[in-house]
């Protein structure tokens, strides 16, 4: 990320102001052509202009290809940057022929290299010159970058950090395909390399996490990063807004674990989000409380283990240790019974019996009470009836 | 002797027939008193004359006083004879009874404002309770002021129990005793029309009895359920985790019971029922009327006239002998003419 330098984006942006988004393609190269074929007879020229246009059209961008390959094509073309980190500066032509870029001339994104050997620092490439709701060119119509925009990246990166990501280093770049194929570094099975790229230490927590195994195994409903923290929207757990803040973790996690048709074909009980919904925690956090527990305080956050797991942390001999992050002294007396417990279910023990008991005393109570209230309404009014 | 007072006492033994004979007595003595008096100063003539004129006068004012005398003794007599007239009002709570009333009450419904919203968070009325307060931070903190409020009249009250005599008398009679199931048969009879008679209550019946052990059960539920889940970490030392979710339930489901026997059962039976509709105000003034007292405590009632009855006059309401006394017509009783 290292050759974004401040000059060559200067560079680029007046590379843009001299170019129009009509103009692309090879159309700026034919330009040049036909400016030398003016002095002939104009109608002819014409003719011959159009003709050259249609051949440049058709066979200028394997031209182009094999002209920038000529360099690129080597595997071992590299240079130094600044850091003193060699960066690779090879192009796959195979790669990029299987990409759905495959069709696009180097130069189509490249649009700041109007010459060979090119001199200047090359810029870092811009999507959204194609890639924009109402584009001519063919591409996805969307205005998705909008709301990257606002993202924790997004923000960062328009803030001039040059470690932040844009587009092409979560969607690739030569290699671009489509997320849903399978090769694809926005593939759900390689987001979480392709994350990992940069959140080195979440990703090797995540790959023990009980999310990484399950869907390593074969299961493609488990959650990988993005279904958590969203894609292009992607906040920090701090932010408000951010679906991994403190008190909308639950409503994330339930996504996926309150549904039968998710989680509930691999066995796993839904009723733990409406469990913790009714628990103080759950209640707690949906009415503002800021210092209770969610799911991720006691299941951990990347590293979400089974609860057979003895490193997991809701294991039963880790529980004191999880519960005593917030409740000083907590002892083995936190894991003596449910913790997602449920009164109306017979396996939550004595609960049960206690909810069933105050659940018949109240019935009872209340229709004798209420029989009593009924029976002197009766009396009051009949008595009232006949004396009228 | 002092005629007046002999007179009066005379005719306060109820002896009317003494009147003459005391009259004659009377005059006797006034006519002796004025002859050795004028004896030398006038002649047989002139004293005939005076006593003449001084008897007539006397036996004049003293028909008259004896006819008032004889007045207020009869009324007096007949009032005796009748039980003495009844206050209008009753005092049913004391001072002390009706701040612990009004204690038990702001605790109560402070408690149920703020527990309620959390049994029932799914409903948009607990959201806005919340957003209202502040969130749940805030109301946690006032269901604690609430919980002190509760957990102080309740002591208060065994205190109350044991060191005041009205508390101990109360006590007394708030216990159950087998007449209160003759007397809810009674009633239930009563209610279907099955009989006109309607079962007599003493000071509590078997309703306020049930109310007044109704709270016991509640508040031992209630506070020693939400003592452990406000101590949860202290609890959580002795207790499973299992007694802190038992704690938990039933505080939910007994607060639930207590709010609607609170609105539903006392209130009707207090205030909305057709006769207090909208509000009985005994738990403001302390104070019930004697149609009422007659109407819904008539044993107690009974027993509070009788002790009255039996009482004996206070001198206060027989003004006879002070009336007497400070008529400025009559020289003062205890002092003869000399």
């Amino acid at each position: 990320m290292q050759w974004n330098s401040v000059p060559s984006r200067k560079l680029w942006r007046e590379a843009e102001a001299a170019r129009t988004r009509s103009t692309l393609g090879w159309e700026g190269g034919q330009g040049k052509l036909a400016g030398a074929g003016v002095s002939s007879g104009i109608a002819w020229m014409c003719a011959g202009l159009i003709g050259l246009a249609l051949v440049l059209l058709f066979t200028g961008k394997a031209l182009a290809l094999t002209k920038c390959l000529i360099c690129h094509g080597k595997s071992t073309l590299s240079r130094m940057l600044t850091s003193g980190r060699a960066q690779s500066l090879f192009v796959d032509e195979k790669q990029l022929k299987q990409s759905v870029h495959a069709a696009r001339a180097c130069t189509d994104c490249h649009s700041d290299i109007t010459a060979i050997p090119h001199k200047a620092e090359i810029m870092r490439v811009s999507c959204v010159r194609c890639h924009f709701k109402g584009n001519p060119v063919g591409a996805p119509q969307t205005d998705i970058y909008v709301e990257y925009a606002k993202s924790v990246h997004g923000v960062a990166a328009a803030s001039g950090d040059t470690k932040a990501p844009v587009c092409q280093d979560c969607h690739g770049n030569h290699n671009i395909r489509a997320p849903k194929d399978a090769a694809s570094q926005m593939n759900k099975a390689h987001i979480p390399e392709t994350c990992g790229r940069c959140h080195l230490a979440v990703f090797s927590d995540y790959r023990e996490s009980v999310h990484w195994q399950a869907f390593a195994s074969g299961k493609k409903d488990s959650a990988v990063c993005t279904d958590c923290h969203g894609e292009h929207t992607i906040q920090s757990h701090e932010s408000p807004e951010s679906s991994t803040y403190l008190s909308r973790v639950p409503e994330t996690c339930s996504r996926c674990h309150a549904s039968v048709a998710v989680v509930g074909k691999y066995g796993i009980k839904t009723e733990q989000v409406a469990t913790y919904g009714r628990s103080f925690h759950g209640i707690a956090i949906k009415f503002g409380g800021k210092t209770v527990a969610n799911c991720a305080s006691c299941h951990g956050v990347h590293d979400i283990r089974p609860s057979n797991d003895p490193k997991s942390a809701v294991y039963v001999d880790n529980i004191p240790k999880t519960c005593g992050k917030c409740h000083t002294g907590a002892n083995v007396n936190y894991a003596k019974g449910r913790i997602h417990v449920d009164p109306t279910k017979k396996d939550a023990g004595l609960v049960y019996w206690v909810s069933l008991f105050f659940k018949w005393l109240t019935i009872s109570v209340m229709v004798g009470l209420s029989a009593h209230i009924g029976m002197d309404l009766f009396r009051r009014f009949r008595r009232r009836g006949s004396a009228g | 002797m002092d005629p007046e007072r002999n007179a009066g006492q005379g005719e306060r033994l109820g002896d009317l027939g003494l009147r003459d004979s005391l009259r004659y007595e009377l005059e006797d003595e006034i006519r002796q008193a004025i002859e050795a008096e004028l004896r030398e100063v006038l002649d047989q003539e002139l004293r005939e004359r005076v006593v003449a004129r001084l008897r007539a006068e006397l036996v004049e004012e003293l028909q008259a006083r004896i006819a008032r005398v004889r007045a207020e003794l009869e009324t007096e007599i007949l009032a005796r004879a009748e039980p003495a007239p009844p206050p209008r009002e009753f005092e049913r709570f004391s001072w002390n009874f009706r701040t612990q009333h009004w204690v038990l009450l702001v605790s109560c419904l402070t408690l149920i404002v703020t527990g309620l919203p959390l049994k029932f968070h799914e409903a948009r009325l607990s959201q806005f309770f919340f957003d209202l307060v502040g969130g749940v931070g805030t109301s946690t903190l006032i269901h604690r002021i609430g919980a002190v409020g509760l957990m102080a009249v309740g002591g208060y009250h065994l205190f109350y129990l044991v060191a005041f005599r009205e508390g101990r008398r109360n006590f007394l009679k708030l216990l159950p005793v087998p007449q209160d199931i003759l007397d809810f048969f009674q009633m239930v009879r009563y209610f279907l029309g099955w009989t006109e008679e309607k079962p007599r209550f003493g000071r509590f019946s078997y309703v306020e009895k049930f109310d007044y052990w109704a709270v016991y059960w509640g508040m031992v539920i209630m506070i020693g359920s939400g003592l452990i889940l406000w101590f949860l970490e202290t609890s959580l030392q002795f207790l499973p985790k299992f007694a802190a979710d038992i704690a938990r339930e039933a505080h939910s489901d007994e607060g639930l019971l207590a709010t609607l026997a609170i609105i539903i059962w006392h209130f009707y039976n207090v205030h909305l029922n057709p006769e207090h509709f909208p509000m009985n105000r005994t738990f403001l003034t302390g104070r019930i009327s004697e149609e009422e007292m007659r109407h819904h405590h008539p044993l107690e009632y009974e027993e509070l006239m009788a002790a009255r009855a039996f009482r004996p006059p206070a001198p206060a309401r027989l003004p006879a002998t002070e009336q007497l006394a400070a008529d400025p017509s009559l020289p003062p009783p205890g002092k003869p003419a000399s």
